[in-house]
């Protein structure tokens, strides 16, 4: 996958050494791609700077209250990102592999959600390919709606133009 | 702590090869995760000790769960059944004591593989 468009992803871990690891194994996953991460520790500081970036992906932990107790967990911070905006694709990171959470993560809107056990990075880097491509076919539908919408003026206006003539110059095709 | 006690096993804790990958071999990125790594366990070692005084079961639950994946980062496979049992205990609610004693060997191996880490590091410059 080759683009030269900037993409913006958030990791949401209270974890630092994990995001650190993760940022790097992203890079070094997709190198021709741009991309820029962004690290926060808690949904909170996520949330401060998601406006202002409007990242396409959100990689987000479950459980983000170790450092900080009273830090609102993964769903509940799901729930604020599909409020600001429905399109962000998210992938929900748990180490527990709880059908619950799974479950609860995609009755909220996750796009995927991947445990973290052993083979995690390769896990989200499969993860990310896939949502990548989805956001690229996603783009490549609205530029062809676009040209759809612009192509269909254009014979709008030709045809218009036709009858015009026929009905105020008829002479101009005789 | 006697000096026999400080290390309990003369080999290594931490296999750094799985990092090595992961970073495409760029030292200056293991460095860094390094230099985080050195930062982060005694912060969390202190977290977990100070739940374990408070006997704060969802504290202990809650840094187990993180350690868990920092020290599967650095190759210290050892430590993971330990803080997956601490995990457990904090979740169920029980047994402080048993808590208390993994806690001691928690400790012990992660100075060791501080110690190790920062050999490694040393390497690099």
């Amino acid at each position: 996958m080759n683009t030269k468009k900037q993409m913006d992803i958030f990791i949401v871990d209270d974890n630092k050494v994990f995001s650190l690891a993760l940022k790097a194994d992203i890079e070094v996953a997709f190198p021709k791609m741009l991309i820029k991460t962004h690290l926060f520790e808690t949904g909170e500081k996520c949330m401060e700077k998601f406006i202002q970036v409007m990242p396409e992906v959100i990689i987000l932990d479950y459980f983000l209250n170790s450092k900080y107790p009273e830090a609102a967990d993964g769903i509940k911070v799901l729930d604020w990102i599909k409020k600001e905006n429905f399109n962000t694709e998210i992938i929900m990171l748990t180490n527990d592999d709880s059908i619950d959470i799974a479950l609860k993560s995609f009755h909220h809107g996750a796009s995927d959600y991947v445990v973290k056990t052993e083979t995690k990075f390769k896990k989200i880097n499969y993860s990310l390919f896939n949502l990548f491509k989805t956001i690229e076919a996603r783009s490549e539908a609205k530029t062809f709606k676009r040209l759809l919408i612009a192509l269909s003026l254009v014979v709008a206006i030709l045809v218009g133009g036709i009858i015009a003539i026929e009905i105020f110059i008829p002479s101009l095709f005789k | 702590m006697t000096t026999n006690e400080s290390k309990i096993d003369k080999g290594n804790v931490c296999d750094l090869n799985y990092l090595s990958e992961l970073m495409g071999g760029k030292k200056h990125l293991i460095e860094e995760i390094m230099d985080v790594f050195l930062k982060q366990v005694p912060e969390e070692l202190q977290s977990i000790n100070d739940a374990i005084e408070k006997i704060n079961y969802a504290a202990i639950k809650g840094v187990a769960h993180t350690m868990k994946s920092s020290v599967s980062i650095m190759g210290i496979s050892v430590l993971t059944p330990i803080l997956q049992e601490m995990e457990d205990l904090g979740s169920n609610g029980t047994s402080i004591e048993k808590i208390k004693e993994l806690n001691r060997k928690l400790i012990l191996l992660c100075n060791q593989a501080i110690e190790e880490i920062k050999i490694e590091k040393s390497k690099f410059i």
